[in-house]
């Protein structure tokens, strides 16, 4: 039912007295106009109070704007909003809805009650107040367990959840549709807890179980799966931005170890590491006063492997462990959310505090000797190439000197026993090409003076020697002085500089001859010298062990320090020193400032502590998202105004309830999530709730999700029969055609993401990604019809089937079973055996088998 | 009111901008499926398209679009207020070694190695007063390209087809050419944030090959009559699951994105196949990637992709600082295809509706770089306080210089304009007011423009 406000209505609104009623009670305006006030108008008109109006208490609305004042029926806030003023029409990005519209009428209409609130309290730097309103918001009020609410519908539910799923449902006069059947059930629960399909044998098997607890027994398998860990280790890795290699203008530099944290988190799900811990080691393994701190180190990836952008690792903590986006505060103060500017190099002087260092997974004494060693292969690398310097450039001097017998030679048409072959063929092939200097114009006529030619080459040594000579003065001595501007140092003419480069250049010089090609030159002594130098570099390298494994981790420095506030985010412009310290929305009053080390440690505890609302809050909405493909809340990073409010406020703190008593275990949560009746629910979108909501936000069907591209990929492996199970280890790029292990582990870039895995929305990983975004494109499709990828899976099932039986239709039966666990109808297999037909069967069934394989019976989760 | 329907409540769901809640479904007419549908701008725009000819590395102001006679006079002396802060230090002042000429009816002036960008003088507008803020590729380029210093953000082509979708399905909205890749890489036409779908399909157009150019465009193995078929197979497949399944816009989504595929196969092939070209027409654009970029691209907006980016090639080729007489091999590569371009899309009556953009991430100083004891010293170091772009077409005035430099060169001092503000310009020809067109995203409404941005009203006709 629409309530429709208009002008007219207004009027007889504003003919009638004010009367007290429910839009008068502290419930109407906490519940009704406060959260429309903020979501809708602080942006603008709290601190920062434009057009002179502030919105935050009773008093601002009287006082007004710069119009006048606020309150009223005939007020400045009515006018606005209802966009009856020529001018004025709030908010600017669009009118409010007609119920928020009517709420407010009503509520100004019964004398725009304002409940009591005690004074504000200074928590931050001088100016900066935290208001009771913004400590009042949802997410920092601490998590209770909230009794689960009583339903009609008693028979349904079976858990907790399903309590306050119905009492929500009911409340709208909805209900839940038919539960799933087994099949998409199962496939669920495999795709949900390992990423992968299950057999054909496996679906058979649950179809036919009947005891009551099959389910929570397949439930219990997948937690107990070691694939498990390579499912939700992937998620947290969308979370730290996981990559194997830096983001590098230029080259490609891969990180040396960045699987081991990679595997670290597969393996921290795959133990079930209290979630708490599991953010502790992230932070400040290395400072955790824990019997296995030597293996927690290695969580410190999170941070090591982090890119090195300024604000992103404040971002990727307060965004990853606690939906609060504390890097919008980096310029000013946050616009939405209660944290100060100050807040930000709080915890940003944490980590200017901090550097990256490695732990090494072998004996200091290996270590050692390493570093020894590879010492010894530098210098001896530097004595090398110094000789081959040294005799490269008296060789082309030399060369140089028989300049003429070379020309002669090249115009003669290139053969001379005497001269070296080399350097002739790279004349010859020099003086071929076009030329940016005039010296060699006519090299090829008769009369050309190559005498004199050679003359000018051997003074343009001595020349450009001069001039190196005379500038090494005038910078005072040292190629490394600093101020070069008034050294007025000097230079070949352009044109001879473009003749000593193309014959004395290192690079590209015709007469230089660079490391073995140096070698043919040499005799005696010198030879004896060269060979003696390159034997012993070989003998070090050979003796080179390969370089101790290492986990790439970071340390506090030895004197951490404040940093000091960046007025608007200007390193030019410094403002107050801010400790390093907690945020101030969730300490009780002034954060103590942090006074071990750089404060990781107590950062951590304040991060993972059951006391700190958003942390376990954050977590089992990020849970529920993957297995409902949408968050009790769906903005999983941003728990602040601008986020979603949560759709069951009470289911999702009775959760974060259950997380802490259960100890921080995700698989209880698992557990518990999986075997109510909500998740056990049918993709099917019958029934009166679809029109009444369309988004599914109340979860009264399951939805339907299309498989993220790692399931997706290791699927197509797993039923061509090729996936490679083995768990952890180094990246392989996924281009690499022999690479069939899961897709975690294809090699991650921030410099160039792998192809198949941008084409299906892998996170940017330059940054900490809070959910996917799912897109279905024509070059998705074009992967499906035509990489090389389908083909060999194609083509690896295809052979697969042929081992199920000499005749098609035995063949298509086995097709359905394996691809998707249920029999071939009748139709399906009619136009299986038709298409079989119109061509040769080692054409056919590849075919055949990839369009299977590009199904949306495939693609898509029930 | 009429309540909508069953079918428009599931279209709804299905288009990718995120689920449509009921009330706001119940305001508007049921919005499109495809993320990359044209959309309706927020004004009238004078503009559909955009090229930008990236001349990566920095090309030197004072040697291509901005003439400077005391700079020629005081050579080789020291600029009298000192040099600016750059990436290194630079000595006395560097005269350009190449002459200025007046070119077209508007008499502007360009340097003599842009001949046949020349004859399309009266159709650019030069903007002399360029600037960013630091004298470094990285942030110059994140800048120019996606209104950042920093990466992470999405380029100013993933926004266009966000705010406007695209004319053509069949192709990709947003084509990157470029040989290797530039300095950064992929991060330069990222969609970030925004859906992916807007990202940019880079091209590596050294390939010539058309199938080597879009992933996955050509299937070497199948013939197309028996693709076909097997699409036909697949098609019917996937409805009997939909029929067993219920209507659901995703899996119908899907069944339509297969088809647009195979269509895309042949239309693809078709506009990167410059074959398809007479040879005249190939000649007048000359040889090497970016000249062909340059031809493909005219190829591609004529087909209807709303963005083509061509860079000149891998790494930072116009980053000059040894020798500024490279300019002038550099020019030979690129002049002949930016001029032709110019000329066709005038012809054809396209340019009226196509933006383009010619510049590098900054200029180069007016003094010569001081490299050390070996080099030529006949270079110039990365200039960020002021450097040139030239615009044409999309409702830009041609024939103009907008803005100017000190005497030598060196910083932008009149009517100053900063990437933000080129973004905001290019926004509002394309009919985008550029504060409006945001994405909310980790708490807070991003924009191209950041919180800048100012329509350069000057430019425009």
């Amino acid at each position: 039912m629409r309530l429709l406000v208009t002008a007219l209505s207004l009027c007889a609104v504003t003919a009638r007295a004010a009367t007290d009623g429910p839009a008068a009670s502290p419930e109407f305006f906490e519940t009704k106009i406060r959260p429309v006030l903020a979501k809708q108008c602080y942006g603008c008109h709290a601190a920062s109070k434009m057009g002179g109006l502030d919105l935050t208490a009773r008093v601002g609305l009287e006082k007004g704007g710069a119009r006048g004042s606020a309150l009223g029926e005939s007020g400045w806030l009515m006018r606005a909003i209802t966009y009856t003023d020529d001018q004025l029409k709030m908010p600017p990005a669009g009118k409010l809805s007609d119920a928020e519209i009517a709420d407010l009428t009503a509520w100004v209409k019964a004398g725009a009650h304002w409940p009591e609130h005690k004074a504000a309290v200074q928590v931050a730097g001088p100016g900066y107040k935290i208001t009771d309103e913004q400590r009042a918001w949802w997410a920092f009020q601490p998590v209770r367990k909230p009794v689960p609410p009583a339903v009609k519908q008693s028979a349904w539910p079976r858990t907790n959840i399903d309590r306050f799923v119905l009492n929500k449902l009911e409340a709208k006069g909805l209900k839940p549709v038919r539960p799933a059947t087994r099949r998409a059930l199962i496939r669920r629960a495999y795709y949900d807890l390992t990423g992968l399909p299950p057999t054909a044998d496996e679906v058979e098997a649950f179809e036919k179980d009947k005891s009551h607890d099959a389910f929570a027994q397949v439930v219990e398998r997948l937690l107990a799966s070691r694939h498990y860990g390579e499912r939700w280790g992937r998620y947290w890795l969308d979370v730290a931005r996981y990559s194997d290699d830096r983001l590098n203008s230029t080259m490609d530099s891969p990180y040396e170890n960045a699987y081991l944290y990679r595997d670290w988190v597969i393996e921290a799900f795959n133990q079930d590491m209290p979630f708490d811990l599991f953010v502790k080691a992230q932070i400040a393994g290395d400072l955790l006063d824990h019997p296995d701190r030597d293996k927690l180190v290695a969580g410190l990836g999170f941070y090591a492997l982090s890119p090195e952008f300024q604000d992103d690792r404040v971002d990727a903590t307060t965004r990853g462990f606690m939906g609060l986006t504390v890097a919008c505060a980096q310029c000013h103060d946050h616009k939405f959310d209660p944290i100060p500017t100050k807040d930000f190099y709080a915890l940003s002087g944490v980590f200017s505090s901090t550097k990256l260092s490695e732990f090494p997974l072998a004996p200091e004494a290996q270590v050692r000797d390493y570093k020894a060693r590879k010492e010894r292969i530098e210098e001896q690398e530097k004595a090398l190439n110094e000789f081959l310097d040294k005799q490269a450039a008296a060789l082309s001097e030399i060369l140089a000197a028989r300049t003429t017998r070379y020309l002669d030679a090249v115009r003669r048409g290139g053969k001379d026993e005497s001269l070296d072959a080399e350097t002739l063929e790279r004349w010859t092939k020099y003086l071929a090409k076009e030329r940016e200097h005039p010296f060699l114009k006519d090299w090829d006529k008769s009369g050309f003076p190559s005498e004199a030619f050679q003359a000018r080459v051997l003074e343009l040594i001595k020349e450009k020697k001069k001039i190196e000579e005379t500038n090494l003065i005038r910078l005072g001595g040292s190629q490394k002085r600093g101020d070069l501007a008034g050294a007025d140092l000097v230079a070949l003419e352009r044109d001879k500089y473009l003749l000593w480069r193309d014959l004395f250049s290192t690079g590209a010089g015709i007469l230089y001859y660079k490391e073995a090609k140096v070698d043919r030159f040499l005799e005696g002594q010198w030879k004896k010298h060269l060979e003696g130098l390159r034997a012993e570099l070989a003998r070090l390298k050979k003796e080179l062990p390969e370089q101790y494994p290492f986990i790439h981790t970071i340390a506090d420095v030895e004197a951490p320090k404040n940093m000091r506030i960046r007025i608007r985010g200007s390193a030019d412009n410094l403002g107050d020193e801010a400790p390093r310290a907690f945020l101030s929305i969730l300490s009780k009053s002034t954060p103590a400032p942090f006074t071990k080390g750089s404060g990781r440690l107590e950062l951590a505890e304040a991060v993972a502590s059951s006391a700190n609302p958003l942390t376990p809050r954050v977590m089992v909405n990020r849970i529920w998202k993957q297995h409902f493909g949408t968050g009790l809340t769906s903005t999983p990073s941003n728990f602040g105004q601008l986020g979603e409010r949560p759709s069951h406020p009470e289911l999702l703190d009775y959760l974060a309830a259950r997380l802490i008593e259960a100890n921080w275990s995700m698989k209880a949560l698992h557990r518990e999530i999986m075997n109510s009746a909500v998740y056990q629910l049918a993709a099917s979108t019958e029934g009166v709730a679809f029109e009444a909501d369309p988004d599914n936000r109340l979860y009264w069907r399951a939805s339907r999700r299309r498989l993220d591209v790692e399931p997706l990929r290791d699927t197509l492996l797993a039923v061509s029969g090729e996936l490679d199970t083995k768990i952890g280890g180094k990246a392989e790029k996924l281009t690499e055609e022999s690479n069939k292990r899961r897709t975690i582990y294809g090699f991650v870039s921030r410099r160039k993401l792998d192809g198949t895995l941008s084409l299906f929305d892998f996170p940017n990983p330059n940054s900490t990604s809070e959910q996917r975004i799912e897109t279905a494109t024509p070059l998705q499709a074009l992967f499906f019809m035509n990489s090389g990828f389908l083909q060999a899976r194609s083509k690896a099932l295809a052979a697969k089937l042929e081992r199920a039986g000499e005749d098609n239709k035995v063949r298509i039966v086995a097709a359905y079973r394996l691809l998707y666990g249920r029999p071939a109808t009748a139709r399906e297999i009619e136009l299986g055996l038709k298409f079989l037909a119109g061509g040769a069967p080692s054409q056919a069934w590849p075919l055949y088998a990839q369009a299977l394989l590009s199904s949306n019976e495939l693609l898509f989760l029930d | 009111m009429t309540t909508p329907s069953r079918r428009e409540l599931l279209q709804a769901m299905g288009s990718g901008f995120g689920m449509a809640s009921l009330s706001s479904l119940l305001a508007a007419p049921a919005p499109s499926r495809n993320p990359l549908d044209v959309k309706t701008p927020h004004f009238a725009a004078k503009a559909k398209h955009v090229i930008y000819l990236f001349l990566n590395g920095g090309p030197s102001q004072v040697d291509t679009f901005d003439p400077k006679p005391q700079l020629t006079k005081f050579h080789g002396t020291l600029a009298p207020a000192g040099n600016l802060k750059t990436e290194r230090k630079t000595g006395t002042l560097l005269k350009s070694p190449f002459e200025f000429k007046r070119c077209g009816k508007s008499g502007l002036e360009l340097s003599e190695i842009f001949p046949n960008l020349g004859r399309s003088a009266d159709e650019l507008c030069v903007i002399r007063s360029m600037y960013t803020e630091r004298p470094n590729h990285e942030p110059s380029l994140l800048m120019l390209n996606a209104g950042h210093v920093l990466p992470g953000h999405p380029s100013m082509g993933s926004w266009l087809t966000y705010g406007l979708g695209t004319i053509n399905q069949n192709l990709p909205g947003f084509v990157v050419m470029c040989p290797g890749l530039p300095v950064i890489g992929p991060q330069l036409w990222t969609s970030a944030y925004l859906p992916s779908i807007h990202q940019g399909v880079h091209l590596p157009n050294n390939e010539q090959e058309p199938e080597k150019l879009i992933q996955h465009l050509r299937n070497q193995k199948t013939a197309p009559a028996e693709q076909r078929r097997q699409l036909d197979l697949l098609g019917e497949l996937n409805r009997l699951h939909m029929a067993r399944e219920g209507d659901d816009p995703q899996l119908e989504g899907r069944i339509q994105s297969m088809e647009i595929a195979y269509r895309m196969q042949t239309e693809a092939m078709e506009a990167f196949d410059l074959s398809k070209e007479p040879e005249a027409v190939r000649t007048r654009y000359g040889e090497g990637d970016f000249n062909r970029g340059c031809l493909i691209a005219r190829r591609l907006v004529e087909r209807g992709v709303r963005m083509v980016q061509v860079y000149y090639g891998n790494s930072q080729p116009w980053d000059t600082h040894d020798d500024i007489m490279d300019l002038r091999k550099l020019a030979r590569t690129s002049d002949s295809g930016m001029g032709a371009l110019l000329e066709d899309l005038k012809n054809s009556g396209l340019l009226k509706e196509t933006i383009v953009i010619i510049g590098g991430e900054f200029g180069r100083t007016p003094s010569v770089e001081v490299s050390g004891l070996v080099r030529l010293q006949n270079g110039r170091d990365h200039n960020n306080h002021g450097f040139s772009l030239a615009l044409a077409g999309g409702g830009i005035r041609g024939g103009m210089a907008y803005g100017a430099t000190d005497d030598f060169g060196f910083k932008a001092v009149e009517n100053r304009v900063h990437p933000h503000d080129l973004h905001a310009t290019i926004l509002h020809q394309l009919g985008l007011d550029h504060t409006k067109l945001t994405y909310r995203y980790s708490g807070r409404d991003f924009r191209l423009t950041d919180v800048a941005g100012t329509v350069v009203k000057d430019i425009l006709t």
